[in-house]
């Protein structure tokens, strides 16, 4: 379903993504780990085409997607939703309005269908009477949910989640959790969750892959990764801040090297 | 000691020129999608209210003291000359020409170009631009057109109605305090302007209006981090438009006069 080969990003002449490889079968969940500024936001970026990679190949669907004109990209852009980090939802609008967004920019439908929708999408995520309150009057976790909402009513087939499960509440999170997993079961949707949640990325998972210095170190089941004898990979997984990622930076935490 | 100031002048010039053809490159997909894609009426609706019901009171109040002020100037220089029936026709050109259209054009880059900047660029800052570009919607055409449209057929509207309050300002000094016939200053005005001293100020208008939205809407797509990214934006776009502003007036007043003679 989603095919990345070789791909390559340079911010201020920072490689971000440094040839790295991914591949998603439809259908499947994949959970993305790896230390914050790896490249993990700027993959899923890269892949609904906000960011352009320098070079590198991005096959969705059986399309390339690396230098496809804008108005083609727009047609498969429909078919792939993107719940962002911090919600990004649209703050001159209401709660109502952000979520029938994508309804009301490409789809002819009635008043009715359209609240029916709206009720439908947010009732998902655990959140009902909310339509006529504003982005500013939510919490960072309601937020988050009303963006996921926001992409639940557009019926994707793809969704790229951006840390679902962060400033939200266990009991929140378990809902989120199961809410993911109920849409690859139920609809097949193919999903890449970006996540340092490592209980949810374990409950996640159909596969797990590491990004380390813009590649990708690891890319197996979860049990695989849980048992995984990767220096990098167990530093990570055991959120031990001794390590081989640790020493490869100028800053040790604690005290500087 | 010369050639590092040449150096210098040389790089402002050339950052200029890079700043212009960004703005031109930016009008060119604005008039692309303009003329390509339907646009969507409300949103455009409640940019020009925002622009010509927002902007009305602060922009009439301005042309209305300025009205009152060119009419003392004048009266302080004309008395001496026993010419005081000119003031009419002073205040009608003037506003006309050149001090609505431009003053106008301040007031709404001040307050409304600093706004788009203000606005776009938070969108930017917390990713709602991102947004808008993942479900597959052209934030140029969303954000940049509307503004664009609304302050193109806004501020010859509301340049055209600070023309008018100014001469009302004009006409409270002629007459309450100079003692001319009500009835002699709106004939002297009628006699003094022609459809070309409207439409110059119009004209002007509309490329003032054009670089409002340009510059609003350019520093605001530009903005990199968060509320200081913001405030820097806001500050250079204001700063930009008003300099553009005055050169671009100050282009089109050699124009009509050297190469149209009006």
């Amino acid at each position: 379903m989603i095919e990345i080969q070789n791909l390559f990003k340079t911010f201020d002449s920072v490689p971000v993504l440094n040839g790295l490889c991914l591949s998603v079968r439809e259908g499947e969940t994949k959970v993305v780990i790896g230390r914050s500024g790896v490249g993990k936001s700027v993959l899923l970026k890269s892949i609904v085409g906000i960011l352009r990679p320098d070079s590198g190949s991005i096959r969705i669907a059986g399309q390339e997607v690396v230098g496809m004109p804008e108005r083609q990209y727009d047609t498969l852009r429909k078919q792939i939703g993107l719940v962002f980090q911090n919600g990004a939802l649209f703050d001159s609008m209401s709660v109502g309005d952000n979520v029938a967004f994508v309804t009301d920019e490409f789809m002819n439908i009635s008043r009715q269908e359209r609240g029916g929708r709206v009720a439908r999408a947010l009732s998902l995520v655990g959140l009902e009477g909310v339509e006529d309150m504003m982005p500013s009057q939510l919490s960072g976790g309601m937020r988050k949910r009303v963006s996921l909402a926001r992409v639940l009513c557009m019926e994707p087939r793809i969704i790229l989640y951006d840390e679902p499960t962060s400033e939200v509440d266990p009991v929140t999170a378990d809902a989120l959790i199961r809410l993911i997993n109920g849409m690859r079961d139920r609809l097949g949707v193919t999903s890449i969750v970006v996540t340092h949640d490592m209980s949810a990325a374990y409950r996640l998972a159909d596969s797990i892959a590491m990004f380390y210095h813009g590649q990708v170190i690891a890319d197996a089941a979860p049990e695989e990764i849980r048992n995984s004898h990767h220096p990098v990979v167990r530093q990570f997984i055991e959120g031990n801040s001794s390590g081989p990622i640790t020493d490869d930076e100028s800053l040790k935490f604690g005290h500087l090297k | 000691m010369t050639l590092p100031l040449l150096a210098r002048a040389g790089d402002r010039l050339t950052a200029f020129i890079v700043y212009v053809g960004e703005l031109a490159v930016l009008w060119g997909r604005i008039m692309f999608l303009l003329f390509t894609t339907p646009l969507h009426w409300y949103r455009f609706l409640i940019q020009a209210r925002r622009v010509g019901l927002g902007s009305f009171f602060i922009s009439s109040l301005v042309a209305f003291f300025i009205g009152i002020i060119i009419a003392l100037q004048m009266a302080y220089l004309m008395m001496q000359m026993s010419a005081e029936i000119y003031i009419p026709k002073v205040i009608a050109v003037s506003m006309a020409r050149e001090l609505a259209p431009v003053l106008t054009a301040l007031i709404v880059a001040g307050r409304i170009g600093a706004g788009i900047t203000a606005e776009i660029g938070s969108m930017v800052a917390t990713e709602q631009v991102d947004a808008l570009k993942a479900f597959a919607v052209d934030p140029l055409k969303y954000l940049a057109v509307p503004r664009f449209l609304s302050l193109v057929v806004m501020l010859p509207l509301l340049a055209f109605f600070a023309t008018v309050i100014g001469i009302v300002g004009g006409f409270v000094i002629c007459y309450f305090k100079l003692s001319l016939d009500g009835y002699l200053y709106w004939q002297m005005v009628c006699d003094a302007l022609v459809p070309k001293d409207i439409l110059t100020g119009l004209i002007k208008t509309l490329f003032f209006a054009m670089i409002i939205a340009l510059v609003g809407c350019l520093e605001g797509l530009k903005v990199r981090g968060g509320a200081d990214g913001v405030g820097r934006a806001t500050t250079v776009a204001v700063v930009r438009s008003f300099v553009l502003i005055i050169a671009s007036d100050c282009f089109f007043t050699f124009i009509f006069y050297f190469v149209f003679n009006i």
